[in-house]
């Protein structure tokens, strides 16, 4: 078919025209020759023609793009028949669209952690480089020398191997206050393998971040740029200055440039080794075979897999274990997607994805309602339409046309709906991102809103769609229509209620599963809420610092804490005070590291975990009133020079030295293997992280025999009144030390609690999933409610004989409310079995139980309520029928 | 005339081939071409009602045939069909399909009987 047809087709047509009637012409002459009458010449001549207008007709198709247009005409018919109804498409795109926008919030979410492009070369062939010892769990970090071994020796694997390490840094300019930034120290080859180019400058060349001092060179984000450098276009060879030491400006990375952890929002760039002066690294410790703090990232190399990687990794591990046999016991290595390393790490069983799927699915059960309710009001529609499909029917439609129609209709709608699903959901989800972190550390809580997302919702709504329309679609195809005709109205949708029932019973269950999980984690934030801490979070005042970003050596940090907290606990109000690295629920410095325990026998086959350690100052356990069940506290004499001292909790005290007195006994950290630790106290459990669980075992350490790198340190005050008050006070007794120090996360402790440590989490997912649930509720009611009130309009005349027979209102509310609690009944053991699963998936999640009774029962009860409520309403009409009305009606 | 569908379809196949064939010796216009069918035929194949018109246009549109005005015996303005270089070339192909195929039925069904 030409394009020169379809344009010339009228024309063409007409030229059909002539010529049918040239033949007709013919066929009557011969017809009379033949000697027949004139009107039976012409009758037989067109019998045995056809109809001209079918013939004109498919030649017009043939000339046409035919499936383009009927699409058009549908559409435009579709788009006439919503405009006569506005009600009715109003209220079907609205129901769409709050179905639509809950995916499109939770998968932008979803996106945003999982799946958004990281804008780096070949993002699928970068990995992650997990190291574990002696079997126990497999960890991110490694240390400068293995980093060496592997960029030296794995170039038949990984075409590149990369490394960072994060930092914390205040940065000068020109005599002002430092700011706090985020910092990544990395290997000079960084950039150009994640194929980054800069916007401003250069990067750094492959032979910088070697020496320790040697490359004093700074890149920016293009965030930090803008925002503090004014976005200036002369930016490079500025000097300033990071924790004191001079830099200069040499680059700006490109604004999509976002490191390998979106999560996190660096801002500026140096090279590896200026770690060693910039962050009083001593020299010695830099090249420490054992002091793991750097993330390996490779690139594989082309052809190769990630399991002959691997393969290739263990064969690197044994030989650093044989070389190195005090530092390097037991190691291995293994390749991580990068994605790993962008949620919470390597652990296999990792709850992130699942919860995310789980969320996506709850999502997925509001879309189901919100079409179920769309396809009942369709089929509603589908019954008043009846007429109008038998008699296009009857005037020649086809009923794929007919069945396309409706289709097109229900996805006209559906694209309104995504389209205000999607307006929706991006407001949804940006309220999400706009969720203050209450940190001020620059985390960021980006949701991907990019292209992934818009595919996403455009197919959910394509789906919803076909789902919403193919209902009554299908009911029409198996009608026969002319049965219709004959019957005089009393249609399709009269037939059977079996389907339509089948939908409610689908909406109920779906209201009840997002209703349990919804009360499941209302009622672990308010269990959370009252968990026992193991410490007294009231009156506690904290405010954390890093004298190292004004240039602070070590043993400048170390009088400089030992000043403040004389000073500090001197102040009237103050009842004692201390430091620590990590802050219960609060920030979480120190991290984690392996420990052996001498005579400690791990279960063979079970990866020992990494303990969770604190650097504390003299009177932590005082201030944060945790009780100390043993031993002694540490003391000012606990310094480099004495012994190394350790105290250990209660659940720490249980797993090692079980029915024994852990006083005396040693153990030492897989970071400093050189150092054994006595323990001299045991400590009651205190929650640093997480309100659900039981509480994992740690320890603590003092503070001035672990000061370096760690001089990021928590004041934490215990006050005699409101801690809120004495605020100004206490920043103005480190202003005095230290004027240009800066002081963040200022807050209670009561306030740290609802950090993403503690219970923000539960805050978000209890709300999200609230939300959800009450959208489920809302509209499973509409569901039930206008099922029944459509069988209560049908069986109107039904009713009126049963009453003109005598039956009693009483038996007339029986007759519907038993077709509601049937209804309601199945949907609800469906819904308590659904329920159940998904509970039990969530169970690491919640910290009541999954079958937590309190939450089933009120459920339950509050779905029958208003269901029950939905119920009445058509069940009251029903008994107000007339019965002289209803049967005159038929 | 041949009434079930499944013939019908069969004879579709095989109109195309026909109209070729029958404009073969020369131009002609529509009636002409429907009636020495039939009559060629010997009324055994009469042309389906409304299938002979979108068949001339289909054969104009893949090339086979062109058209033009022209004044019929009966004095009347008719379109006349010719057939192209092609579309001699393609009656060919489908004549020696055609009887490829009769050939292969013939031998699965054997020769006709005279008990039918």
């Amino acid at each position: 078919m030409s394009l020169r047809r379809y344009f010339r087709r009228r024309e063409w047509d007409q030229e059909r025209v002539r010529e049918m009637e040239a033949y007709l012409g013919e066929e009557i002459d011969d017809n009379i020759a033949r000697g027949m009458t004139p009107e039976e010449a012409r009758r037989r001549a067109y019998i045995q023609f056809g109809n001209p207008a079918v013939v004109r007709e498919e030649i017009w198709e043939m000339n046409s793009f035919v499936w383009v247009e009927n699409l058009g005409r549908d559409l435009r018919y579709a788009f006439r028949q919503l405009r006569r109804n506005p009600g009715f498409a109003v209220i079907a795109t609205v129901t769409l669209a709050l179905g639509i926008s809950a995916n499109t919030a939770i998968f932008s979410l979803v996106n945003g952690l999982l799946f958004s492009s990281l804008h780096i070369q070949d993002e699928n062939r970068m990995v992650e480089i997990g190291f574990r010892q002696q079997g126990n769990e497999w960890q991110p970090n490694l240390s400068i020398p293995e980093y060496r071994a592997l960029h030296e020796q794995s170039s038949d694997v990984f075409s590149q191997v990369i490394g960072d390490e994060y930092g914390l840094d205040g940065l000068t300019m020109a005599g002002n206050k430092p700011d706090r930034i985020f910092t990544d120290y990395v290997t000079g080859d960084y950039f150009d393998s994640l194929g980054a180019k800069p916007l401003l400058g250069r990067f750094f060349l492959a032979s910088e971040g070697v020496m320790p001092g040697a490359d004093p060179l700074i890149v920016l984000s293009y965030d930090y740029w803008k925002q503090h450098f004014g976005s200036d276009p002369n930016v490079i060879g500025r000097q300033v200055a990071l924790n004191g030491h001079p830099l200069t400006v040499i680059g700006v990375a490109p604004r999509s440039f976002r490191g390998v952890n979106p999560a996190l929002a660096i801002q500026a760039f140096l090279p590896l080794a200026m770690e060693v002066p910039i962050t009083n690294v001593p020299a010695a410790d830099f090249n420490k075979q054992s002091n793991r703090g750097m993330r390996l990232y490779a690139r594989l190399q082309p052809g190769v897999t990630r399991a002959s990687a691997d393969a290739r990794l263990s064969v690197m591990a044994r030989l650093l274990a044989s070389a190195h046999p005090d530092t390097e016991n037991g190691a291995d290595m293994h390749t991580f997607p990068l994605s790993a390393g962008r949620n919470a790490g390597f652990d296999p069983d990792n709850t992130l994805g699942g919860i995310a799927a789980m969320f996506q699915g709850l999502a997925g059960l509001v879309l189901l309602l919100a079409c179920v309710n769309v396809a009942n009001l369709l089929m509603v529609r589908a019954t008043v339409r009846e007429r109008e499909m038998v008699i296009r029917s009857a005037l020649g439609a086809r009923h794929s046309r007919l069945i396309r129609q409706m289709l097109t209709e229900s996805i006209l709608l559906a694209l309104f709906g995504g389209i205000g699903g999607m307006g929706l959901g991006f407001c949804g989800s940006s309220l999400l991102s706009s969720i203050s972190l209450q940190t001020d550390l620059p985390i960021r809580f980006d949701c991907g809103f990019d292209w992934h997302v818009f595919v996403f919702s455009a197919a959910v709504a394509l789906l919803a769609g076909v789902l919403v329309g193919l209902v009554p679609a299908l009911r029409m195809a198996r009608t026969d229509l002319n049965f219709v005709l004959r019957e005089g109205g009393r249609g399709i949708a009269g037939g059977s209620n079996r389907f339509r029932n089948a939908l409610v019973v689908v909406q109920v269950a779906s209201a009840f599963i997002l209703l349990i999980v919804a009360g499941l984690f209302t009622r672990s934030l308010s269990a959370g809420q009252h968990t026992s801490l193991g410490f007294n979070p009231d009156n506690v005042l904290t405010l954390a610092m890093d004298p190292v970003e004004i240039g602070y050596n070590d043993a400048q940090t170390r009088r400089f804490y030992g000043r403040l907290l004389e000073r500090i606990r001197a102040l009237p109000g103050v009842k004692v005070a201390t430091t620590s690295g990590s802050t219960p629920m609060g920030i979480i410095n120190n991290g984690d590291d392996t420990v052996s325990v001498p005579g400690y026998q791990a279960a063979p086959g079970q990866p020992e975990p990494s303990l969770l350690y604190n650097v504390i100052g003299t009177q932590f356990f005082e201030t944060l009133q945790i009780p100390l069940v043993q031993g002694r506290n540490f003391v000012d004499g606990d310094t480099e020079s004495g012994p190394r001292v350790a105290i250990i909790s209660e659940a720490m005290a249980k797993k090692y030295w079980p029915h024994q007195d852990p006083l005396g006994r040693q153990f030492t950290m897989g970071s400093d293997p050189g150092h054994p630790m006595q323990v001299v106290g045991v400590a009651g459990d205190a929650r640093y992280q997480g309100i659900a669980g039981p509480i994992g075992p740690l320890f603590y350490v003092p503070f001035l025999q672990r000061s370096a790198q760690n001089s990021l340190q928590t004041l934490q005050v215990r006050t005699a009144g409101d801690p809120a008050a004495m605020i100004a006070t206490v920043e103005h007794s480190i202003g005095e030390m230290a004027p240009t120090l800066p002081i963040f996360e200022v807050k209670t402790l009561r306030q740290a609690l609802y950090s993403p440590n503690g219970l923000l989490v539960y805050q978000v997912i209890t709300a999200v999933a609230g939300i959800m649930g009450t959208m489920g509720l809302i509209l499973s009611v509409i569901g039930v409610y206008s099922v029944l009130s459509y069988v209560v309009t049908q069986k109107t005349g039904e009713i009126g004989v049963r009453m003109a027979l005598g039956a009693q209102r009483g038996d007339i509310l029986k007759i519907v409310f038993k077709q509601g609690f049937w209804i309601l009944g199945i949907g609800m053991v469906i819904g308590l079995a659904g329920a159940f699963g998904v509970s039990h998936l969530l169970r690491s999640l919640i910290v009541v139980s999954a079958t937590d009774p309190a939450t089933y029962v009120s459920v339950t009860a509050i779905l029958a309520a208003i269901a029950i409520l939905a119920c009445y309403v058509p069940a009251r009409r029903a008994m107000h029928v007339d019965p002289m009305q209803a049967l005159r009606a038929e | 005339m041949v009434r079930s569908k499944k013939e019908q379809e069969l004879l579709l196949g095989t109109l195309d081939m026909l109209i070729l064939k029958t404009l073969l010796p020369g131009p002609a216009h529509g009636h002409t071409i429907a009636h020495v069918i039939e009559h060629t035929s010997e009324d055994v194949l009469q042309i389906e009602q409304g299938s002979l018109y979108p068949a001339l246009h289909r054969l104009e549109d893949r090339g086979w045939v062109s058209s033009y005005w022209g004044t019929s015996e009966n004095n009347r303005k008719a379109r006349f069909y010719r057939l192209t270089a092609t579309g001699r070339k393609q009656l060919r192909i489908e004549t020696d399909r055609w009887h490829a195929m009769v050939q292969a039925i013939g031998r699965i069904v054997g020769g006709r009987t005279v008990t039918e």
